[in-house]
């Protein structure tokens, strides 16, 4: 098997059994959380929970990541919120608004729409790249990080900087032949769908569960969440 | 040790509440920038996240195929009873339960609902500090943790009746209004029941304290035994039910609030024609009414800054009235801490710590963070609006030597109280 045939096995085949498991894998692990049960609360509220949940989403998504003095972390864990914050700014600006990527969600979708000039993207996945770095780095040598690291949160990782970094080589046409990082960027990428469903990566579907409790207890107690 | 009995508990109590909130935890450590314990001492076992890892763990083996393939491979291991001592060290001697954490989470994650999850296992398991345990005993024989027994509770009464010369109405039938004391204010804060009364008696309220609820402070609550819990509401609330009061009113006290206002409703049933609120809310609704008239400018020498409690300002929701008070008490000498409101640092003190002999250090340590802030402003006098925080600043101050009045808000508002 040459490269190329093993470019077509990783973007065709592979490619759609592993998104299937990916999608089967989530709907899975929401089904089984959600069929666990929710016990109703009974206090009388004080405050309105929808207005908690509106300002929780505000905050969360536009505020708490652009503003750090809101909730005074940033003095306290710089690295932790700016890495953590370029991370995810650069990973989602590459898979959404870079036009290579826009064009697997319109041939998966049926519809596109306007991306990022590739200089940006570029920018932002090296930056995104670089925080991960640094967050591994950080990982290892801080000792509260230290004892919530296990080999699945290397494991993440690992997992994840892998099509990060052979996405960026790509782009670039470095060191390899054009068709070995495109497999191998392929590659990456269907381990990590797969992988997915098994790991604390599904944290971006459980967010809006925890979010959403987070605004309705500071709602009903009429405390700005 | 009964290790299953945590581990059916941690089992029962994990719904879609619990397991969407565990599930959403990606284990970045960010809420142990808001531990105050994480942060006097830097003991990374502290850490908010790593008071909730048991749950976890139990969730995960039980209810995960990731969790289940770790326990196959040896990633992870059952739940042993070593693992159960140390858990009731973090999370009853390194935690109030105060919730900042779940302020900084960047998920938003309830993290002290979830911490007290961890203490009801915990509890079943029978792994409770002795001093809370021994506490709780005597909550249970005496109908107080801090031997306030019923001829204690008389006579202090009779005591504050004659010395303060204030009508105290007590088991009056036809009261609207069942005001209960926690056995903080009876034991060590006595003016506070004076202050009380003479705040509901100028606001013309019909009000009473009973013999028989007498206790609003919850040890089962702090334990997070859920039986405990119920048998100590259950004293109020059925009292409070039984003479048809129209609300019921917690004086001075922080966690009891917690238990009444927002759990006692999921544990058993309460009438809609029954209010439960905080003194803070009821002396903010006087003044807004005009119920009651303040002096202005009552307290308005040097500096006066308000600590802000978990479990009544947080927790509670009684986060202007406070302000609009001291506003009127203090004009001038009236001083923000910062950070304040329902981002407040927690006085170190509340969630049971103070009740536990072994926690000291770090309580002291906590507390700590609390001087700094306070100095920073420059007030000579903090007042609060919970005597678990009193007791708390009160024994601090004490420890560190500290040149500071301390005083509770009912009390400043009793002592301004224009004729």
């Amino acid at each position: 098997m040459n490269w190329t045939t093993f470019l077509h096995f990783t973007r065709g085949p592979l490619f759609q059994v592993s998104l299937l498991i990916f999608v089967g894998g989530m709907a899975y692990r929401l089904v089984r959380v959600v069929l666990l049960g929710w016990k109703g609360d009974k206090a009388p509220a004080k405050g309105s929970k929808l207005a908690g949940v509106a300002k929780t989403y505000l905050k969360g998504f536009l505020i708490f990541p652009f503003i750090p003095w809101v909730k005074r972390t940033f003095n306290r864990n710089p690295i932790m919120y700016l890495a953590g914050g370029l991370f995810h700014l650069g990973l989602f600006a590459a898979i959404l608004l870079g036009t290579p990527h826009m064009l697997v969600w319109k041939s998966l979708l049926g519809f596109g729409w306007p991306t990022l000039p590739l200089p940006i993207v570029d920018w932002l996945a090296a930056a995104s790249i670089a925080a991960m770095i640094a967050l591994l780095f950080y990982r290892r040598t801080n000792s509260l990080l230290k004892l919530l690291t296990g080999p699945a949160e290397t494991l993440n990782w690992l997992l994840v900087f892998l099509p990060m970094v052979t996405g960026y080589i790509m782009t670039h046409h470095l060191f390899f032949q054009y068709e070995v990082l495109f497999s191998l960027h392929m590659l990456s990428v269907d381990v990590l769908l797969i992988w997915i469903p098994l790991s604390r990566i599904s944290h971006f579907m459980f967010y809006f569960f925890s979010r959403t409790i987070h605004g309705v207890e500071f709602g009903k107690r009429g405390v700005t969440p | 040790m009964q290790t299953q009995k945590a581990m059916n508990t941690f089992v029962k109590e994990t719904g879609g509440w619990v397991a969407s909130q565990l599930e959403a935890c990606t284990r970045c450590g960010m809420c142990a920038e808001a531990c105050h314990f994480y942060q006097a001492t830097g003991v990374p076992e502290y850490a908010p996240v790593w008071k909730v890892e048991l749950l976890r763990r139990a969730y995960e083996q039980r209810f995960t195929v990731s969790g289940k393939v770790k326990l196959a491979i040896g990633i992870d291991s059952e739940i042993s009873d070593e693992d159960l001592l140390n858990w009731s060290s973090y999370v009853y001697h390194a935690c109030t339960v105060c919730n900042k954490c779940s302020m900084v989470c960047p998920m938003g994650i309830d993290l002290g609902t979830l911490i007290h999850d961890v203490r009801s296992g915990l509890a079943e398991a029978g792994v409770v500090p002795a001093d809370l345990a021994a506490a709780v005993q005597k909550q249970i024989e005496e109908g107080s943790p801090l031997g306030m027994t019923d001829e204690v509770y008389a006579d202090r009464l009779e005591w504050v009746t004659d010395d303060w010369e204030v009508d105290i109405p007590i088991d009056k039938e036809g009261a609207e209004t069942l005001v209960v004391l926690s056995s903080i204010e009876v034991m060590k804060f006595p003016q506070n029941i004076a202050a009380v009364a003479e705040v509901l008696n100028a606001a013309g309220e019909n009000w009473t304290l009973s013999t028989k609820a007498r206790e609003v402070v919850n040890f089962g609550f702090y334990e997070g035994s859920h039986s405990h819990t119920t048998l100590f509401l259950k004293r109020i609330l059925d009292q409070a039910m039984a003479m048809g009061v129209k609300r019921l009113v917690v004086t001075e006290c922080g966690h009891a609030y917690d238990a009444l206002r927002w759990t006692a409703y999921n544990l058993m049933e309460i009438p809609d024609s029954l209010e439960i609120t905080h003194i803070t809310g009821l002396l903010g609704e006087y003044v807004s009414s005009g119920r009651i008239k303040l002096k202005a400018g009552a307290f308005n020498e040097g500096k006066i800054t308000f600590h802000d409690a978990c479990k009544i300002q947080r927790k509670g929701g009684h986060i202007n009235e406070p302000r609009q008070i001291l506003n009127i008490l203090s004009p001038d000498a009236f001083v923000e801490m910062t950070p304040n409101r329902e981002e407040a640092i927690c006085c170190g003190g509340g969630g049971g710590v103070i009740a536990i002999k072994d926690a000291d250090p770090i309580r002291y340590a906590a507390f700590e963070l609390k001087i700094d802030q306070v100095k920073k402003t420059g007030a000579d006098t903090v007042v609060m609006s919970c005597s678990n925080c009193r007791l708390q600043f009160t024994d601090g101050k004490e420890h560190f030597n500290l040149d500071w009045k301390i005083n509770g808000l009912t009390q400043m508002v009793a002592d301004a109280l224009a004729d």
